[in-house]
């Protein structure tokens, strides 16, 4: 208990923290408002007018969580694996295990407090995405009477732990890939490789890639056939694991990304 | 071999790095409530050592005692005792010192905050406490790495070169905090290339070339046997004189002193110029100059870059460079 909440301290005080969450907020405003403002103009063409539904509520809840898992997803796993990767090269890994520290509790309860930061930050993220989206809705002159939606409001919480689950997952995977590289830098590098690379992949193999950590975490809470946002907005749209389906996948890349991770690190040999 | 009385103990310590070894079987004897000084070139296995030690890496072949009690891979808690600093001091730079070692307290043995802000006010930190570590210097960050090492309050203290970085008035208070450690019955083991710095803080020493231990001992009995005698006599007297000082040691004893011309310097007891020239003068030669005494450096460059000469059995000379 007394690591996870030094853990807690330690990241609460780090500014990767914040300017994770600040980037992932900005651009989410970024593109809500933008949306919101190009899409009400009078002479939009009809695909344009379209992006209003990510202002419009009760739909707008999905949409917002659905990006945040998207690009949150590329930030977690940058988070994950700068933490795990400074642990490495600042040394204070060593300096915890040379005061007798268990190698692997060490680990796991790190890791504990990243899941508990990245929960928070959804649900920062997540809040103030609606008041950005509401925002976006009155510049665009949508009504907002869809927010207070009690069958969705209902579904939130449930919504939220599976995005929650998600993107602890792919933090989990920049945790395990920064431990095996032993570095912030080559961790962060090579999760952003993995990000990009399944990205990538879905063109030639989707049905493979649709139990790759990335796409299972955006199938956890993305409606049946749903592509677009998910992915950052960009990505192709391939076939998607069914929500339960997929959040199986999710906890087994969660618990096979620790299980290295923790394993690796029991086993290293600690320098530098 | 007995280990009882001794805080630290190695044998037969093996630790390769692919083909290179770095350790070719390590017997240490670090006695209880000693500063031991623990000498070595670069590359001689030094920092393994220190890894070793607070198992950070795994040996491939050997035992280690720490505290009179085997220390292998399931035996972390035995780290509770100890404190250590390996190589640079580590911590997270956007953390302040006193955060920085709070966020170490809470791994290992449980520490007790008063006992922070004692360190904090033992290193000379308290007024930088709350600055961010990215801001301090060198020494400030060895200053706090010793206040990490001492938290758990350990009965064994491992520090590898604690005074680098530390400005005249720090490598002073330090040598004195590790005195005292030392007079209250703990142990404190420094590794250090500052031969000096060694001579005046150490009670015992151990030296290593590569990867093996060449001399160990109470440093007074160490310099007391291994010092040297020069002597200064006329230019066509010093063949007759190295003949006479050959025969008080041995021959391959005697070698032309690096001071200049009609210099010669026996490696002899540092107690044993009055032979010397009881000697000489026997013999008709009356030396112009003569000079005992011995230190640390002629010892360890003796032992560590010499020729081979020294006759010391596990002596390995020429080591090579590279350190780990």
């Amino acid at each position: 208990m007394r690591i996870f909440v030094a853990s807690l301290r330690k990241l609460v005080r780090r500014p990767a923290s914040f300017v994770i969450l600040g980037i992932l907020i900005g651009l989410l405003s970024l593109i809500l408002i933008a949306v919101a403002a190009t899409a009400s103009q009078p002479d939009a063409p009809p695909g344009q007018r379209a992006g209003l539904l990510l202002v419009t509520f009760p739909g707008a809840y999905t949409s917002i969580l659905s990006f945040i898992l998207g690009l949150g997803g590329l930030f977690a796993v940058i988070y994950g694996a700068a933490i795990a990767g400074s642990e490495w090269s600042w040394g204070t890994l060593k300096s915890a295990v040379a005061r007798g520290e268990s190698r692997s509790r060490y680990q796991l309860l790190s890791f504990a407090a990243i899941a508990l930061m990245i929960g928070v930050g959804v649900l920062i993220a997540f809040g103030a995405g609606i008041v950005v989206a509401v925002i976006g809705a009155n510049i665009a002159g949508v009504s907002t009477d869809g927010l207070s939606d009690a069958e969705t409001l209902g579904t939130i919480p449930e919504l939220l732990g599976r995005g929650w689950l998600a993107t602890v997952e792919v933090g989990a995977l920049g945790f395990a890939i920064a431990t095996l590289a032993r570095s912030q830098l080559a961790g962060i590098g090579a999760g952003i490789a993995f990000f990009f690379g399944e990205q990538f992949a879905t063109i030639f193999l989707s049905d493979v890639v649709k139990y790759m950590p990335f796409n299972a975490a955006n199938a956890v809470v993305a409606t049946p056939g749903e592509g677009g946002f998910s992915d950052g907005g960009g990505g192709p749209v391939i076939s998607s694991l069914e929500p339960n389906e997929a959040l199986v996948v999710v906890v087994a890349w969660l618990v096979g990304s620790l299980l290295v991770a923790t394993l690796f690190t029991e086993r290293a040999e600690i320098s530098g | 071999m007995t280990t009882d009385g001794l805080a630290l103990a190695t044998r037969g310590l093996q630790k390769r790095y692919g083909s290179r070894p770095a350790l070719a079987g390590l017997d240490l004897s670090v006695p209880t409530g000693v500063v031991y000084g623990f000498l070595g070139p670069n590359g001689a296995g030094k920092t393994t050592t220190m890894r070793l030690l607070t198992g950070l890496i795994h040996p491939d072949a050997g035992s280690i005692e720490v505290l009179g009690r085997p220390f292998g891979r399931r035996d972390r808690h035995r780290l509770f005792e100890v404190g250590a600093l390996i190589e640079s001091p580590s911590f997270y730079p956007y953390l302040n010192g006193r955060e920085n070692l709070r966020a170490l307290a809470a791994t290992g043995a449980p520490v007790s905050g008063a006992r922070i802000e004692e360190l904090l006010e033992l290193v000379g930190l308290r007024d930088r406490a709350k600055d961010k570590v990215q801001t301090y210097s060198l020494g400030m960050k060895q200053r706090l790495g010793i206040a990490a090492a001492l938290l758990s309050d350990p009965r064994l203290l491992l520090l590898d070169e604690p005074a680098n970085g530390l400005d005249p008035a720090g490598i002073v208070a330090m040598r004195e905090t590790l005195r005292h450690l030392a007079s209250t019955g703990k142990t404190v083991f420094v590794s250090s290339h500052v031969l000096g710095e060694v001579q005046q803080l150490a009670d015992v020493i151990g030296i290593i070339a590569a990867g093996r231990l060449v001399r160990e001992g109470p440093i007074g009995e160490l310099l007391h046997g291994e010092g040297e005698v020069r002597v200064r006599v006329a230019a066509d007297q010093v063949e007759p004189a190295r003949t006479i000082l050959g025969g008080l040691a041995t021959p391959d004893a005697v070698s032309d002193g690096a001071d200049g011309d009609g210099w010669l310097a026996v490696r002899i007891g540092a107690g044993r110029a009055a032979d010397v020239n009881r000697a000489l003068a026997g013999a008709g030669i009356f030396a112009s100059g003569l000079e005992s005494g011995s230190d640390l450096e002629s010892l360890f460059l003796e032992l560590t870059q010499g020729d081979g000469s020294g006759g010391h059995e596990g002596t390995f000379f020429g080591v090579a460079g590279g350190s780990r």
